[in-house]
């Protein structure tokens, strides 16, 4: 298992397209994903999960991965929060 | 016979049977299933998602040309696959025996107040695509609301709760003679649409779907902005009547199509249109348009989680062009005040934004975004039909920073050995006073000169266009705005370019005679007014027209160039 702690630094926050990237990315591994936002968890292959965060700029995820491609997953998945998804 | 009073949003006249054209709700006829029963409901349940899915992925390339609408329809495939909406639909199936349809209905509602109940008012909205997704589940399974626009026949007459853009331009397809909605507004892009399709709407009717049933006779009034159910014989003949010569008026209006808009004494005049989106170039080369002489670009930046890139700016910026060649497109560059984008955008609450951050000063204050633009025009004008103009110029050192920042994006295309248009036409909005005293040394540096009469008449009197109690203040024909008008067209012509008029004032036929008379070169108006407006040049004379303007220059109170103008109309 492996966790890793990431900031949001997209000025709009975790809005739908951001929310599609992650779930997308996530789904083509087999491992679990999950996301931590302080006491929320949610599984994060589920839009509906990654879109209930409601997370915004400037707040703090827990990335947690567990499976054979773990590590692959948690590179792209804080590779895409780097890039800002794309914006700006 | 009643009469139910609207708000005008299109004019035109229609006579007809009433449509109601809604999202039907939805019955379940079924909640409960027998323990027997549970596999054949999965099956059910796995066989609805691919079915919808493949819907989806239909409309994802319907969708292809517009990167918005593919980015939801992608979430809303993301929603069906959802391993959580899965599992939990599969446990309410299996452990608590509910129906497909109930336990759909029952995860998603719990779901959507989930959202709505979510501080942040702009992930509360996102409940929306989940109720999107459950509809169609739901509309597949129960085989109710499916293509509810199918039942729609020719000739009848749309009562809707609210439409969309391009639900304006299918009801149009389909040969629908009026639009009426219980909400909406004048300045929707719906409206926009429909004023462009010559589609009468008349919108905000208060309870006009509980009142109005299906096939019930119907008059639409769209110039007075109501509409008559049951109407009597004798109100039925008179609006008859309307009908006829209203046909037959734009039957005399198609024939000018082919024909200059020239005066009665041979001064030619370049007659454009002003459009907003994408969409209405179809009515412009209907009417064919010598041109777009404003191709507003607000709507590619509004409504929106980000910001358009080049290349998503340039695709639709080369269709319109591509559209319309040979004839011009001149493309204004973003026109909106900082308080529309502070979403987007890092702009502090401004007290009176009219003032403030709005047009060339939020371009100028954000490089990146400007030179996308600017780039993303400039490739788009590789066959030498596209203009910029830039809105909100105040004085001659924007444009002069403007035009080295056109050549930087020229040399930064030419680095990356990408064509463009590298010796593209450069104008400016003539719309704050200073602009217009200023107009000779503006007219040096550009290309042609474009008068935005709204905010010219806003800044110049000192009145808010939005204020309804400043709203008599408000006087286009007042002599300080004609003087400037005069002014920029005189020093346009000493610096040997055109001027042109964008602005409401081009397409109110009171006004026509007097711009043209104040040397008005080009009329810029929306695509559904042109032929009107064609006809009303070709009916005066220049030296009427330029006899007009200076008696109007003369006089000293607008009251009385009112009087003098509708004497003379």
């Amino acid at each position: 298992m492996i966790r890793k702690t990431i900031v949001i630094e997209n000025k709009l926050g975790m809005h739908a397209r951001p929310a599609t990237m992650i779930v997308k990315a996530a789904t083509k591994y087999r491992s679990e994903f999950r996301i931590r936002k302080g006491d929320a968890e949610i599984n994060g292959k589920s839009i509906m999960g990654v879109m209930t965060l409601a997370a915004e700029y400037n707040s703090e995820l827990e990335l947690i991965a567990d499976g054979v491609d773990e590590e692959y997953l948690i590179e792209e998945i804080a590779g895409l929060f780097a890039s800002k998804f794309g914006e700006e | 016979m009643k009469r139910l009073k609207g708000i005008q949003v299109a004019n035109g006249y229609a006579v007809g049977k009433a449509a109601i054209v809604s999202r039907p709700r939805l019955q379940i006829s079924r909640k409960q299933i027998g323990p027997d029963e549970i596999e054949q409901e999965l099956q059910r349940f796995q066989d609805s998602l691919d079915k919808v899915k493949a819907e989806l992925n239909l409309l994802i390339d319907d969708y292809a040309h517009s990167r918005d609408n593919r980015d939801i329809l992608t979430t809303h495939k993301l929603i069906l696959e959802d391993p959580e909406f899965i599992a939990n639909i599969t446990t309410l199936i299996r452990k608590e025996l509910l129906s497909l349809e109930q336990a759909l209905h029952q995860h998603f509602t719990e779901v959507i107040d989930l959202f709505r109940n979510m501080e942040n008012s702009y992930y509360a909205e996102k409940s929306s695509d989940f109720e999107d997704v459950a509809y169609r589940l739901l509309s597949y399974l129960t085989n109710q609301g499916r293509d509810y626009l199918s039942g729609l026949s020719e000739g009848a007459i749309v009562i809707t709760e609210n439409v969309t853009p391009s639900g304006v331009a299918r009801f149009f397809g389909r040969g629908v003679k009026g639009i009426v909605a219980a909400s909406g507004s004048r300045n929707s892009h719906s409206a926009i649409i429909a004023r462009s399709m010559n589609l009468p709407f008349v919108a905000r009717v208060a309870n006009v779907l509980e009142t109005v049933s299906p096939g019930d006779e119907l008059i639409l009034d769209g110039y007075r902005g109501e509409i008559i159910l049951d109407p009597d014989e004798a109100t039925r003949s008179e609006y008859r009547k309307l009908l006829v010569r209203e046909t037959e008026y734009h039957e005399k209006l198609l024939s000018l199509r082919d024909k200059p808009a020239v005066t009665s004494d041979g001064h030619q005049i370049r007659l454009m249109s002003n459009i907003e989106l994408p969409l209405e170039v179809e009515q412009v080369l209907a009417n064919k348009s010598e041109g777009i002489g404003l191709f507003r670009t607000e709507f590619l930046f509004l409504e929106r989680e980000e910001l358009p890139d080049e290349n998503e700016q340039y695709e639709i910026y080369k269709k319109i062009a591509e559209q319309m060649y040979p004839e011009p497109v001149i493309i204004r560059t973003i026109d909106v005040g900082g308080d529309k984008l502070s979403r987007i955008l890092n702009i502090e609450h401004e007290l009176n934004p009219n003032l403030g951050c709005r047009g060339i000063r939020i371009s100028l204050g954000h490089i990146p975004i400007f030179k996308n633009q600017i780039r993303a025009i400039l490739r788009a004008g590789v066959r030498e039909n596209v203009k910029i103009m830039f809105p909100m110029i105040a004085s001659c050192a924007e444009i002069i920073q403007v035009k080295r920042i056109v050549r930087e994006c020229v040399q930064e295309l030419r680095d990356k050995s990408i064509n463009c248009a590298e010796n593209i036409k450069l104008g400016a909005m003539v719309e704050i006073p200073s602009a217009a005293i200023n107009s000779f040394a503006l007219a040096r540096e550009c290309d042609f000169l474009s008068i935005g009469t709204n905010d010219l008449i806003q800044y110049t009197l000192a009145v808010d266009r939005d204020n309804q109690s400043v709203e008599k203040y408000y006087i286009p024909h007042h002599p300080a705005v004609l003087k400037l008008i005069r002014m920029s067209a005189e020093n346009a012509h000493k610096n040997g370019i055109k001027l042109a008029v964008c602005g409401e004032m081009a397409s109110q036929s009171l006004y026509v005679p007097l711009l043209i008379g104040l040397g008005v070169d080009e009329l810029s108006v929306s695509p559904g007014l042109l032929l009107e407006i064609k006809e009303l040049i070709r009916s005066i004379s220049y030296t009427a027209c330029r006899e007009l303007a200076d008696k109007a220059l003369e006089l000293v109170c607008h009251d009385s160039v009112l009087e003098f103008l509708k004497k003379k109309d």
